[in-house]
């Protein structure tokens, strides 16, 4: 954690709220519910919650097990972690629009860019493992996403298309998750995040390929390694440039161009950076690319 | 499977109009039955399209709770209404006795007019069909 002190900013209030656990957050599934009458409904049962600043549809929830609440087993609500909202938000997915999301497991992005489509169009939801597509599925039908089909392709490898656009929420360390389960950070390092950039290498540049010229790539992680960031976002910029990022009531810091004592090409200070003690939330990055 | 086969057997059983299946696109995977938003789908090799709506193994054939969610709205009969208690019982996934006189089969069963889910009814019974992870525990 410590090789991170000159890029997170203020590093002893990073360090110190990484002791505090998160709040509860869901997500309304309009694809269910009108947004009032679930609101109405948390109300009638006495349970608290609070809006996001920066998303209308994601609440803080005052209860100890929002999963069993029978809001979320008719499917009104999706568990989910704040800036997990994001990329989807960023995507900014049209209804009748042809969407990849290609680490899609387990669902949570899926059925919001679904939510976002009004079910209208397709989303492509690209997930290998057959263990991990169990869940998907279940998310998938629970929140009633019908305009959802399911492919098992490596990323890597995902053959062909012409998508409006394209999310990598990218398998990382997940060292921004420190906060829901303490050891995430101690259990990372920069070889795992080395030995992971290959494959997140791999996934953009795949993901950039498949989009239609001028189609949106929105790449992701819950990590702060610059190696699985920034440096994965590098190797694209021949193919797509970058666009600030910016959501009114978020507060991001700029993605960083230098480490390691090496500046990094393009202007990578358009990626955002989420830090805990910034937003109290969890950490995240995005970047959003735009194909040439 | 083409559209208006489908829209048939719920027409038939629960009375939906032909109109709620507009729009759709249902393929047959073995004996399952799947309903996706009508586009053009790449060519790609699919694990899944949609949403799982029936199962055509046993008769009668069964409606899966997710599709009754969102289709049980247009129902017009082989519906059951619960109280507080019995849909607390019915949400557990337990069977509970109904005073109500319908066909046997399956059913749409609702709270204060919302679908919970799939029932079976036979014999002043119906038999919670939720799926293991939609119930509710009897602790919370």
């Amino acid at each position: 954690m410590e090789r991170y002190k000159d890029i997170i900013p203020n590093f002893e209030a990073f360090k110190a709220v990484l002791h505090r656990p998160l709040f509860n957050c869901c997500r309304i599934n309009t694809l269910k519910i009108e947004r009032a009458r679930l609101l109405e409904r948390l109300d009638e049962k006495g349970i608290g919650w609070r809006i996001f600043d920066w998303y209308p549809f994601g609440l803080k929830l005052d209860v100890q097990s929002p999963g069993k609440l029978l809001e979320n087993l008719l499917g009104y609500i999706h568990i989910q972690e704040e800036l997990s909202m994001l990329p989807p938000l960023l995507l900014d997915p049209q209804p009748g629009e042809v969407v990849l999301d290609l680490c899609a497991s387990p669902g949570s992005k899926t059925t919001q860019i679904s939510q976002m489509m009004n079910n209208q169009g397709l989303v492509i939801a690209n997930e290998p493992s057959l263990a991990r597509v169990s869940p998907l599925r279940s998310n998938c039908e629970r929140l009633g996403a019908l305009n959802v089909a399911i492919t098992r392709y490596d990323g890597r490898n995902f053959p062909r298309g012409s998508f409006d656009r394209v999310l990598v929420d990218a398998p990382c360390t997940s060292e921004g998750r420190e906060r829901r389960g303490r050891g995430t950070i101690a259990r990372s390092n920069r070889k795992r995040s080395l030995d992971l950039q290959k494959l997140q290498i791999g996934l953009l540049k795949n993901a950039t390929r498949l989009a239609k010229p001028k189609g949106v790539v929105i790449y992701s992680t819950c990590t702060y390694a610059p190696e699985e960031n920034e440096l994965v976002v590098e190797k694209v910029l021949d193919d797509a440039r970058l666009e600030r990022i910016s959501i009114s009531g978020l507060k991001d810091c700029p993605g960083i161009t230098e480490w390691s004592g090496e500046t990094m090409k393009g202007d990578l200070s358009k990626c955002a950076r989420y830090y805990p003690h910034i937003n109290d939330t969890g950490g995240f990055f995005v970047a959003k690319l735009i194909k040439n | 499977m083409n559209s208006s086969e489908v829209a048939r057997l719920w027409k038939s059983r629960f009375g939906i109009p032909e109109k709620a299946f507009a729009g759709y696109r249902f393929f047959r995977k073995a004996q399952s039955v799947w309903m996706i938003s009508a586009s053009d789908l790449p060519n790609l090799s699919y694990e899944a399209l949609g949403m799982r709506i029936m199962n055509l193994k046993d008769r009668p054939w069964k409606p899966t709770t997710c599709a009754l969610q969102i289709l049980g709205k247009h129902a017009t009969k082989n519906l059951v209404h619960l109280n507080e208690s019995q849909a607390m019982t019915f949400l557990e996934g337990k069977s509970l006795p109904v005073d109500t006189n319908l066909e046997p089969g399956y059913v749409v069963v609702l709270y204060r007019e919302e679908v919970l889910g799939c029932g079976l009814y036979s014999r002043g019974i119906v038999i919670s069909q939720l799926p293991k992870e939609r119930r509710m525990t009897s602790c919370s």
